[in-house]
C-alpha cells in the first residue's frame, strides 16, 4: 500500500472512528450510571439518521439545522426509551436480565419502525448537504464529510467534558455514575439524573446517526453500528470516557485496515476473535476501570 | 498450646487493591475443633482475609494451607470442595427458590447422576434427589427452620435468612467453618439465638469455626482465640480475657464496648 | 401440505429452539444474541450434507448437531468466563461471524442468494415427535439439580459457586444443550422450506426467541411452550407481515416486562400429577 492511499485509508479509519467515539461515550454513559449495556442506542441513532434525513429533503434545512433536528431527535427518542423501557425495571429493582431484554427489544422495535416507514432499501442525504464535497492536500484527497465526521466529534467531546465538569447536572451525572444510592441519599433526584444522562446521550447518538448518516448511506439497519461503539467501550475501559473514545477512534482504524484487507464480509470474524481476545487478557479494558462486584 | 492439629494456616497474607491495602502481612492459625475470631472495625481487612481463604481473589502475597497442603487461589468451588464452606456477611440468598432448595444446592456437585440421565429422567434421578432432599432436611432441623422448607427463602425475616444460609454451609458437609458477621443486622435477641446456634452446631458437629465480626458480645462468647486487626495489619491476639485487658486494643477499639461485651 | 398444517409444523419446529433459549437465557440468565447463529449453522451443515454430499438425513442432521455442539464448546470456553454484559456483546459477535461465514463462502453455502433446493424430508410425524422429545429432554432437566443450580447461578453466582457448583462448567453444559437444539431445529425447517439465507439466523432471530421465553414465563416450562405457540401461532391468525410481526412481539414484551414480569403462566408449571391424580399440588409459598 503506498503512502498516499494509506494516509487517506487512515483519516478514513480516524473520521469513523470518531463517530464509533462518539457512539461509544454515548453507551458509555449509560453503563456507568445504570451499569447494563444500553443496545436501544442502535434505535435512537437510526430514528435520528433519518430525522436528519427528512429535515434535509423534506424541508430543504441546511447542514447545521439537520445536525441539531438529529440531535434534538435523539435526545427525545432516549428519553422516551428510558421511559417505557428501563423506569419501571429501575424502580422495582427487577434482576439485570431485564434490562438487556428491554433494550434490544427497543433495538429492534426502532428498527422495525423505520422499515415500516421507509422500507428496507438505502437511501441518501442529498448531495448537496455538505458544499464542498472534496478537498486536496498535495496529493491526497480528503473526503469533507469524513472530515466533518472529525471536527463534529471534537466539538461535542469538548462540549461534553465542560458539561461533566463543570455543570450541577454533570456532577451529579458523575456521581450517580460512582454510587447511585449515593448520590440518591444526598437528596439529588435521581430520576432526573438518569433523565439528564439519556438526554447527553441521546444528543451524541442523535449526532452520530446524522454524521454517519452524511458519511455513508442510510438504511434501517444503521442501528446496529452501535455495537461497533460498544465493542470499543469495552475494549476501552468503561469507566473511563477518555479511554473509552480513544479505543473507538482505533477500532476504526483497524475496521478501515481490515475492510480493504479481507473485505466488508470477514471483517466481523476477525473483529469478533479480536474482542474476545482482549475479553480475556484484559477484561477490565485497556484503562483498567470496568466494575467489579463487591464480594 | 494445643494437641489438635492445624487445619488453616495463613502466612504473610497481603492483598492490595490497587492502592489501597486491604491486608497486611497477616499469619494466623486455626486449630481442629477450634473456634477462632478475628475483630477490627469495618474497613479493617477482616473480610478481605475470608475471600481469600475461600478462593474469591488471590493475595497479593502469602499462603493459605488447609491440612497441609497449599490452597492459595483456588477456585471457589474447589475449596467448597475440600471441606470449607462459608456465610456472607451481606446475606446471598437465591431468588426463587425454597428453603431446602437452597440447601439442597449444597449437594449438586456430588451428584451421582450426570447431564444426559438427568435429560432422561432416569430412575437414579429421582433417588439422588431424594436422598440429597432427605439430608438437607437434616440440616433445616438442626437451624430450626424444618417448617419453613418450602417457603421462598427471601421472604423469611433476616434472622431466619441468616440460618438459611448456615445451613446451605452446612450441607457441604465441611470441616471449617467461615462466618462473615454472622450477626450483621440482627437484633439483641437474634444474635443470642444466633450464638447458641453456632454453639450448637460446632460441638455437635465438632467443626472447626472461623468467626469475623466487629461486634464484640458474638467473638467473645465463642472464640478462644482472637486476632484483633486494624487498617489491615494485625495488633493483637489472644484469649478473649487477654484482649479485654490488652491496652491497644482497648485504645484502638474497645472504648465502652468492652463493658458490655463481658455480661 | 394443507396450509394449517405447514404452520403448525413451523410452530413445532421453532418452539424446539425456543426450549434451548428457555434453559440458557430464561432459567440461566445467559442472554446469548448468538443463538440463531446455532440454528443457521444446523441449517446449513445439514443441507450441505444432503444436497453436496448426499448423505443420509438422520446422518446429516446428526453431523450437524456435532458440529454445532462442537462450536459451542469452543465459543464457551472463550466467553463464558466473561462477564454478563460483555457475553452478550460477544456472542453479538459470534452471529455477526457466523453470518458472515456463511455469506462470505459462497461457492458452498450460496452466499448471500442462499442455499435452495433442499429436499422436503421433515415430516408432521417428525417434527412434532421431536417437539415431544425436545419437551421429555428439558422436563427431565427441570426434576433434576440442573433447576436449582440454574436458578442459583442466575440469582446470585457468587454464593453458587461457594456453595460448591462448578459455575463454568454447569454454563458449558446448558450453552452445549441449547445450541443443539438450535441447530436440530436449525435443520428440521431447512428440509421443511426447501431454502435457506444467512439472513435468517442474526440477531433478531435469537431476541424474538428471548422475548417468547419471557413472554410465557421464564420459570415455566409449560408457560414458554405455550407462550411459544400463542406469539408464534398470533401473526399467522392476524397476518401480519414480518415487519408487523416484530412490532407486535415488541410491545407484547415490553407491556409483559412491565406489567406482569413472571411473564403470562408465572411459575405455573404443568404437572403429571394434576393430570393423572388430582391430589393437592404442593405450591411454593411466598409470604409476600
Amino acid at each position: 500500500m503506498d503512502f498516499t492511499v494509506f494516509l487517506q485509508q487512515l483519516i478514513n479509519g480516524l473520521s469513523l472512528g470518531a463517530i464509533y467515539a462518539l457512539i461509544a461515550v454515548g453507551y458509555a454513559m449509560i453503563y456507568n450510571i445504570l451499569k447494563f449495556s444500553n443496545f436501544s442506542h442502535g434505535g435512537v441513532l437510526g430514528i435520528s439518521a433519518y430525522a436528519g434525513y427528512i429535515a434535509a429533503t423534506k424541508f430543504n434545512l441546511s447542514l447545521i439545522p439537520v445536525i441539531l433536528v438529529g440531535m434534538l431527535t435523539g435526545a427525545i427518542v432516549a428519553v422516551l426509551v428510558e421511559i417505557i423501557a428501563f423506569r419501571w425495571i429501575r424502580i422495582k429493582h427487577r434482576q439485570m436480565v431485564y434490562y438487556f431484554v428491554t433494550s434490544v427489544t427497543m433495538l429492534m422495535l426502532l428498527e422495525q419502525i423505520l422499515i415500516i416507514l421507509f422500507g428496507s432499501s438505502f437511501v441518501s442525504y442529498p448531495y448537496t448537504l455538505v458544499k464542498v464535497r472534496i478537498i486536496h492536500l498535495g496529493s491526497v484527497t480528503i473526503s469533507v464529510t469524513y472530515m466533518l465526521a472529525l471536527v463534529a466529534a471534537i466539538i461535542a467531546f469538548g462540549a461534553l467534558i465542560y458539561v461533566l465538569k463543570k455543570t450541577k447536572i454533570g456532577i451529579a451525572i458523575r456521581a450517580a455514575s460512582d454510587d447511585f444510592i449515593a448520590t440518591s441519599l444526598m437528596g439529588i433526584n435521581v430520576n432526573s439524573v438518569v433523565v439528564a444522562a439519556f438526554i447527553v446521550s441521546g444528543l451524541l447518538g442523535g449526532l452520530s446517526g446524522v454524521l454517519y448518516g452524511i458519511s455513508a448511506s442510510l438504511s434501517p439497519q444503521i442501528g446496529q453500528v452501535v455495537v461497533k461503539g460498544f465493542i470499543a467501550s469495552v475494549l476501552g475501559g468503561l469507566g473511563n470516557l477518555t479511554g473509552v473514545a480513544i479505543s473507538a477512534v482505533v477500532l476504526g482504524v483497524i475496521e478501515v485496515f481490515l475492510i480493504s484487507s479481507i473485505g466488508s464480509g470477514l471483517s466481523p470474524v476477525v473483529i469478533f476473535l479480536l474482542m474476545v481476545f482482549f475479553l480475556l487478557i484484559r477484561p477490565q479494558g485497556f484503562s483498567g476501570l470496568n466494575a467489579e462486584d463487591k464480594a | 498450646m494445643r494437641e489438635q492439629p492445624v487445619i488453616i494456616e495463613i502466612q504473610n497474607l497481603t492483598k492490595r487493591f490497587g492502592g489501597l491495602c486491604a491486608v497486611y502481612d497477616f499469619s494466623g492459625c486455626l486449630y481442629k475443633n477450634q473456634i477462632v475470631g478475628i475483630i477490627g472495625p469495618n474497613g479493617a481487612g477482616k473480610t478481605t482475609i475470608l475471600n481469600i481463604i475461600s478462593g474469591i481473589y488471590p493475595p497479593t502475597s502469602g499462603k493459605v494451607i488447609y491440612k497441609g497442603i497449599d490452597i492459595t487461589g483456588l477456585e471457589p468451588h474447589k475449596i467448597n470442595h475440600i471441606g470449607i464452606a462459608r456465610t456472607f456477611q451481606n446475606i446471598r440468598l437465591f431468588e426463587d427458590l425454597t428453603v431446602l432448595e437452597t440447601v439442597m444446592v449444597g449437594y449438586s456437585w456430588r451428584t451421582t447422576y450426570n447431564v444426559l440421565e438427568a435429560l432422561l429422567s432416569l430412575p437414579r434421578v429421582r433417588s439422588y434427589e431424594k436422598e440429597s432432599e432427605e439430608k438437607s432436611m437434616h440440616w433445616l432441623e438442626m437451624v430450626g427452620l424444618q417448617d419453613q422448607a418450602n417457603v421462598n427463602a427471601q421472604s423469611l425475616p433476616y434472622g431466619l435468612q441468616r440460618r438459611v444460609e448456615i445451613a446451605r454451609a452446612l450441607a457441604s458437609e465441611p470441616c471449617v467453618l467461615l462466618l462473615d458477621e454472622p450477626g450483621a443486622g440482627l437484633n439483641q435477641t437474634e444474635v443470642h439465638d444466633l450464638v447458641n446456634l453456632i454453639q450448637k452446631i460446632y460441638e455437635d458437629l465438632s467443626l472447626s469455626i472461623l468467626i469475623i465480626d466487629h461486634r464484640m458480645d458474638v467473638i467473645m462468647r465463642l472464640c478462644k482465640w482472637i486476632y484483633v486487626q486494624d487498617f489491615g495489619k494485625n495488633i493483637a491476639q489472644g484469649t478473649p480475657e487477654q484482649i479485654q485487658q490488652d491496652p491497644v486494643v482497648i485504645k484502638a477499639y474497645l472504648g465502652e464496648e468492652i463493658s458490655n461485651a463481658c455480661n | 401440505m394443507d396450509f394449517y398444517l405447514t404452520v403448525a409444523l413451523a410452530i413445532a419446529v421453532n418452539t424446539i429452539a425456543v426450549l434451548g433459549t428457555f434453559i440458557l437465557t430464561g432459567m440461566n440468565g445467559m442472554f446469548s444474541l448468538g443463538q440463531g447463529a446455532f440454528m443457521g449453522l444446523g441449517a446449513y451443515i445439514s443441507a450441505i450434507c444432503v444436497v453436496n454430499y448426499h448423505l443420509p438425513f438422520a446422518l446429516a442432521i446428526l453431523i450437524s448437531i456435532v458440529i454445532s455442539a462442537g462450536l459451542a464448546v469452543l465459543v464457551g470456553s472463550a466467553t463464558l468466563r466473561i462477564r454478563q454484559d460483555f457475553f452478550a456483546l460477544a456472542t453479538f459477535g459470534f452471529g455477526q461471524a457466523v453470518i458472515g461465514l456463511l455469506t462470505e463462502t459462497v461457492n458452498v453455502t450460496g452466499g448471500a442468494m442462499g442455499f435452495s433446493n433442499i429436499p422436503h424430508l421433515t415430516t408432521p410425524a417428525l417434527a412434532f415427535i421431536s417437539l415431544a422429545v425436545a419437551i421429555a429432554l428439558i422436563w427431565g432437566f427441570r426434576r433434576s439439580h440442573f433447576r436449582r443450580d440454574s436458578l442459583a447461578i442466575r440469582s446470585n453466582e457468587l454464593a453458587a459457586k461457594v456453595a460448591g457448583i462448578n459455575v463454568f462448567k454447569h454454563k458449558m453444559t446448558v450453552y452445549i444443550i441449547s445450541a443443539a437444539f438450535a441447530a436440530y431445529a436449525g435443520a428440521l425447517m431447512a428440509f421443511h422450506t426447501r431454502y435457506v439465507e444467512p439472513a435468517m439466523y442474526g440477531w433478531m432471530t435469537s431476541v424474538t426467541w428471548i422475548i417468547i421465553v419471557f413472554f410465557g414465563g421464564r420459570d415455566s416450562l409449560t408457560g414458554t411452550v405455550l407462550g411459544s405457540f400463542i406469539l408464534l401461532a398470533l401473526p399467522e391468525i392476524l397476518r401480519f407481515t414480518s415487519a408487523w410481526r416484530i412490532l407486535l412481539y415488541c410491545i407484547v414484551i415490553l407491556l409483559i416486562i412491565n406489567l406482569r414480569p413472571r411473564g403470562l403462566f408465572g411459575n405455573w408449571e404443568l404437572s403429571l400429577k394434576s393430570i393423572f391424580k388430582f391430589p393437592k399440588r404442593e405450591k411454593s409459598v411466598e409470604a409476600k
